[in-house]
């Protein structure tokens, strides 16, 4: 076994292969019996057309789990094999994208709305699930996380998520309807239930990209991104089963059109931030306040944190819906909006609370590291970089100019080039609070790459 | 932007501290309201005989045919209860709650004698709408005390299918 690495890691481990892999490993097992035991017991006691998507849609999400594994994994690659990984990766997420979209068309969406209904469901969710995506990712004004691994979150939030909870939802509301009174004590149940399930369902995947992609999860703003993006997915893939089964039901009186339309406006307009991304953004934010804390106890009580608030959000807002019952009357558009305003208003005004106090205080850090690296004197971060490095604004600004200068590569290069200053700012930054396993020279690589872009765009 | 004066990662663990502790209330709060509506201990050992679920006439506000448990959309059904069957000291209702959880349907509150002539409870058809809306409909006998059910007597669950 070997015990030190060369030159040294700032936080040694044992072993090159950090134990966090180990915990990885064993969530991901976890979650995979979990899906097979969900989709078999769907299969086998729900006897409904989701039990049978449920079971041949195992082949779809295994293929999908697997090449978001080894797509994430390629990019830690030398250039020789990340081109093959990628081929791989896209290959298998291709298949299973396709698998699943089948399955869902054939026996879910088009059984109760049509292939018709449930192809336009899809189509008017993704641009707005889409925006949804390309503001949590700008939240992060000072590094921003890749588009991929953003992607990768919402595909375990729309899918991975959503085929968990089926077998623990199903079983749950079975049991209470056949045992409890009808009535507010139901719907508590009922509340309990999705708030702990689908909680749980969509924070593995935010554990399981803590785990394994370290390097990208730097902080309490990364997390909420990852967190925010999982239930982006989770929330699209619902507006969707709503909007289909909704249509189904009320479209025999006429107004099939109309009770989709009001779930899309209601999931995927008012509730898009204000609901699921709310929610799981919690998680990521307590995994996120984790990755930097020094001891262990500290990082499980920031983790349960995080866990106990998404539910709590979660719950409040479908047991206690009720309570708000909305007038057939224009008053009644009003308080749609305010119904949604006063209860999960507070949860989401929080999580920007937690967000914004993290992006101050990263970019606070960022330039202390940006100041160091470029008084050391290694070329990688010139002491006239450091101002505009530490600017969202400056740094769009010194693209632009390098747009106008040479164009969309020149743009491009400096793009990478300031990405790359800013790695090299962030890991110092673990290095020197030694919230880092890779060895030093890990740093001095990252330099040596931001010196080597030098020459193409010097600003 | 000043450089970081102090270790801030102390003041986010606190405050996602602080968040859990008031996730932690509405979670209890949630737990005392599943206990206030679902009481424990409420267990008399009354059972409710429901006869059947039966197709319905609006009309003449007859049922027919036989005991069933899938109706068809267009198909409008009613539960028979047999309120001889629970003691006279009690007061009970009967209700339908739809898929959404809305009340479809009821007789009473009352006591058992004063439900006798309410044996059919049919299910309304929501207004505005031709027929019954698609899904899982719960019809449930339920013991009242102090306005509110404490106690599920007898329970049907029947489905209306989508066509």
């Amino acid at each position: 076994m070997i015990k030190v690495t060369t030159p040294p890691a700032a936080n040694p481990h044992p072993r090159l292969r950090p134990g966090r892999y180990g915990i990885a490993i064993a969530v991901a097992g976890v979650v995979a019996v979990a899906l097979v035991a969900s989709s078999f017991l769907n299969y086998v006691y729900l006897d409904t057309i989701p039990g049978r998507a449920s079971l041949y849609g195992l082949l779809a999400v295994a293929l999908i789990a697997l090449g978001t594994y080894i797509l994430v994994r390629a990019f830690s690659r030398d250039r020789a094999m990340r081109r093959k990984h990628l081929i791989r990766a896209g290959v298998l997420i291709g298949l299973g994208v396709l698998l699943w979209l089948l399955l869902i068309d054939v026996f879910v969406f088009t059984q109760s709305a049509g292939p018709g209904v449930a192809a336009i469901c899809v189509l008017v969710c993704l641009p707005t699930t889409g925006f949804g995506l390309l503001v949590v990712r700008r939240m992060d004004r000072n590094e921003k996380e890749p588009w991929r691994l953003v992607l990768v979150a919402a595909a375990w939030g729309a899918i991975v998520a959503t085929s968990l909870v089926i077998w623990g939802e199903t079983i749950w509301e079975a049991t209470a309807q056949r045992s409890l009174v009808p009535g507010p004590g139901l719907d508590a149940s009922t509340a309990f239930m999705a708030g702990v399930l689908e909680e749980l369902a969509k924070g593995s995947a935010v554990v399981l990209l803590f785990l394994v992609m370290r390097d990208e999860f730097d902080d309490v703003v990364d997390g909420i991104v990852y967190g925010a993006a999982v239930g982006l997915g989770f929330n699209f893939m619902e507006s969707v089963t709503y909007m289909t089964n909704l249509y189904a039901i009320f479209q025999p009186e006429g107004i099939g059109g109309y009770a989709a339309g009001f779930q899309w406006y209601a999931r995927q307009v008012l509730g898009l931030f204000f609901g699921h991304a709310t929610y799981t953004a919690f998680i990521g934010a307590g995994i996120g306040i984790a990755r930097q804390l020094p001891s262990v106890r500290q990082k499980g009580f920031a983790i349960a944190s995080g866990f106990i608030v998404a539910i709590a959000a979660h719950f409040s807002w479908d047991a206690w819906l009720t309570f708000f019952p909305i007038q057939n009357s224009v008053f009644g558009l009003v308080e749609i909006h305010m119904r949604t305003l006063i209860m999960t208003g507070p949860f989401t005004a929080a999580i920007i609370a937690l967000l914004i106090f993290g992006v101050r205080f990263e970019g606070q850090n960022l330039l202390d590291q940006l100041r160091k690296e470029a008084s050391d004197g290694f070329g990688a971060i010139l002491p006239d970089e450091v101002a505009v490095l530490a600017s969202p604004w400056q740094r769009l600004k010194q693209r632009l100019r390098a747009l106008n200068q040479g164009g969309p590569r020149e743009y491009l290069a400096t793009a990478r080039l300031q990405s790359a200053q800013l790695d090299l700012a962030m890991e110092r930054w673990h290095r020197e609070r030694k919230e880092i396993d890779t060895p030093l020279g890990a740093e001095v690589q990252l330099r040596l790459r931001v010196i080597a872009m030098r020459p193409r765009s010097a600003p | 932007m000043p450089s970081a004066p102090y270790d801030q990662v102390r003041t986010l663990y606190r405050t996602i501290l602080v968040f859990a502790t008031v996730g932690v209330l509405v979670l209890i709060v949630g737990l005392v309201e599943f206990v206030h509506f679902e009481p424990p201990g409420q267990a008399t050992g009354a059972k409710a005989r429901i006869v059947g679920v039966y197709v319905y006439d609006p009309a003449t506000g007859a049922t027919s045919g036989s005991d069933q448990g899938q109706f068809a959309r267009s198909q409008q059904f009613a539960a028979v209860v047999d309120w001889s069957s629970l003691p006279s000291g009690i007061t009970v209702d009967a209700r339908w709650y739809d898929a959404f959880g809305d009340v479809v349907g009821r007789a009473g509150p009352g006591t058992p004698a004063q439900l006798a002539a309410h044996q059919v409870v049919p299910v309304v058809v929501p207004s505005g709408f031709h027929h019954s809306l698609p899904g899982s409909y719960t019809f449930v006998v339920e013991r009242i005390q102090g306005a509110i059910p404490v106690e599920v007597l007898a329970r049907r669950i029947v489905l209306v299918q989508r066509t």
